[in-house]
């Protein structure tokens, strides 16, 4: 009897902790490697569709950013276009009437996304749940109107070109085939997720953890919950203003589209089908929903919506971790069925 | 000696209904004191005043000497006057020992280093690794607390207290919904704390705070009726009223 009691005490949860600390192990040394060979394999696979890759790439950036204010904070938000939005107009703006190195034209995109998350997220941030999320509707559609009614410095409607940026370092200059803006983008993104990873498990990141569980609780343990959302909401802007930079640069071209209301719903649609609060459940969702949307756009191009649609349903209801989960799910699978047979005198 | 915690004349009004009138109270180092009543006596409101989650009518507050009647309940945190929660508040998708580090990082006001690791801030795992030793919580480090046992959560609940190094700790209830028999464990956790700490307990299990209060603190309908040690608290005839009377009336609604 006492034998039994402490297995069931201690033999348990070293059980789940096993495995768990294998899998973290294995994620935390493969995974950017593994995103890298991809990236690279995607490469040589498929050099004609470099341009649809690059947008890839820069819009999982995007969602990158999304999973930092929603899987780790639990703002939900349907506005994190207008961060996208703002750095990729102030990249473009810089590039056309001041500086052309791409990296500095990031930079710009950056601070600019994360101002624009600072003030507006100080602003709206106090708010909880379906207030907010209309506040962050709110915000994107304000600056969908700026940007269509400053037309002289954003070309309104018509859209902001003539972005022409210098080589990358001074030495890789951009090709008509797009190869140097794909090996851009994937660096670029490479590097923003190793980033974003360390910032998560900072101090920082648990404490932001803690707020989206139950912030009167952090607020008994001494901390000031709203510092950490504005503050992780402003992190945020900068990935997103970096990942419309990328788009600029990349693509050449900034419209309104990339402050839109859609364009901050699809990052959302993207990452739940990835998998919220775990970064690469971001890069994986983009590139499923990305990849799905062009070859059913391409083969039916009227009823391509409703496949999504259905996709969508069928993660949400069979996968509801998302896409990244299932990996998870196999790994506790595969290790529980050794540790049940091992218990199977138990019960 | 000063007084860890000083209450004097504590009150508070909802518009004309009077839920706290004129409370005195102090917490010496290393009291262990049980603060008891019916139903609807105000001890919650109380604990709620002295926390600083309402703000009283009338009344100060001094912990330490310092008058922190006017401070915001993270500011009274900050300063070590920490409560535990009557229904276990808990970050249920993270694991026991995170719980502690994120304590540990508040109280050291370290939660705003952006790019270090967790796992590299000096000192922290060994204070995190002395907090879970103390409370038996070692086994259940790397578990979710969604997957805890109730009394284990309910351990953790003081073992965040401890690793919040209190100067006075309220602990709201501590062993609600742990049954009769595991209930000494939250009380040999309670005993582990460190010997300078006040600690005030909220409790209606009777055979609870006699085992753990030195000194009985006991509050009806608002006002301090009386306080001593349990021998006078049982011996006091006003006592027996409050609790009889409260009992023999209770198909009333009060």
């Amino acid at each position: 009897m006492t034998a039994v009691a402490t297995n069931k005490d201690t033999g348990k949860p070293a059980g789940k902790g096993a495995p768990g600390r294998l899998g973290r192990a294995v994620r935390d040394h493969a995974g950017v490697p593994v995103m890298a060979a991809l990236g690279l394999l995607g490469f040589w696979l498929f050099p004609e569709d470099l341009g649809l890759m690059t947008r890839i790439l820069a819009t999982a950036l995007y969602v990158l950013s999304l999973d930092l204010v929603l899987g780790y904070c639990g703002i939900a938000t349907l506005g994190q276009a207008a961060m996208f939005g703002t750095g990729a107009y102030a990249a473009g703006i810089a590039a056309v009437h001041l500086v052309s190195d791409p990296l500095v034209l990031l930079a710009v995109g950056g601070v600019a996304g994360g101002l624009i998350a600072l003030v507006t997220g100080a602003l709206i941030l106090h708010a909880h749940g379906l207030t907010l999320l209309m506040l962050t509707i709110a915000v994107v559609q304000i600056v969908q109107e700026v940007a269509n009614k400053a037309r002289d410095w954003t070309g309104g409607s018509d859209g902001l070109s003539g972005i022409d940026p210098s080589p990358v370092l001074g030495l890789f200059r951009f090709d008509l085939y797009g190869r140097t803006s794909y090996l851009f983008a994937l660096a670029v993104l490479l590097v923003m997720f190793l980033v974003a990873r360390r910032i998560v498990r900072s101090p920082f990141g648990l404490a932001c953890r803690g707020v989206k569980e139950d912030p009167l609780r952090v607020q008994a343990l001494g901390g000031s919950p709203r510092r950490y959302l504005v503050g992780m909401y402003a992190i945020a802007g900068v990935f997103a203003g970096v990942a419309g930079a990328l788009t600029a640069v990349s693509t050449g071209i900034v419209g309104l589209d990339s402050v839109s209301f859609t364009w901050s719903a699809e990052a959302l649609v993207m990452l739940v089908l990835g998998g919220t609060g775990r970064l690469y459940g971001a890069v994986i969702g983009t590139v499923a929903f990305m990849a799905i949307h062009h070859i059913l756009a391409a083969s039916d191009p009227f009823h391509w919506m409703l496949f999504i649609g259905l996709f969508l349903m069928g993660v949400v209801l069979f996968l509801p971790g998302g896409i990244a989960s299932l990996g998870e799910r196999l790994s506790g699978l595969l290790s529980r069925s050794p540790s049940r047979t091992a218990e199977g005198d138990r019960p | 000696m000063t007084p860890r915690l000083q209450v004097r004349g504590l009150s508070k009004n909802f518009g004309g209904l009077q839920v706290s009138s004129d409370i005195d109270m102090d917490l010496l180092p290393g009291d262990r004191c049980a603060l008891i009543g019916p139903n609807g006596a105000g001890k919650t409101t109380f604990v709620n005043l002295v926390t600083g989650v309402i703000p009283p009518t009338a009344g100060t507050i001094r912990l330490d000497g310092e008058d922190i009647t006017g401070l915001s309940a993270q500011a009274r945190v900050r300063r070590g006057l920490i409560r535990s929660f009557q229904v276990a508040r808990l970050f249920r998708a993270m694991t026991v020992r995170e719980h502690l580090e994120l304590a540990v990082l508040e109280r050291e006001g370290r939660t705003f280093r952006l790019f270090a690791s967790v796992r590299r801030v000096p000192g922290l795992e060994e204070e995190v690794a002395s907090v879970l030793d103390i409370m038996g919580l070692e086994a259940v480090a790397g578990t979710r607390v969604g997957a805890l046992a109730y009394g284990q959560q309910r351990l953790l609940e003081i073992a965040l207290a401890l690793a919040m190094k209190p100067k006075v700790l309220i602990l709201d209830e501590p062993a609600a919904g742990v049954p009769h028999s595991e209930s000494q464990r939250i009380l040999d956790a309670v005993d582990r704390l460190p010997a300078d700490l006040a600690v005030l307990m909220i409790e209606h299990d009777m055979d609870l705070v006699f085992r753990f209060a030195k000194k009985i603190v006991v509050l009806a309908q608002g006002r301090l009726l009386c306080s001593g040690t349990a021998r006078e608290i049982t011996a006091d005839p006003r006592v027996r009223e409050v609790y009889l009377g409260s009992r023999a009336n209770a198909h009333r609604p009060s």
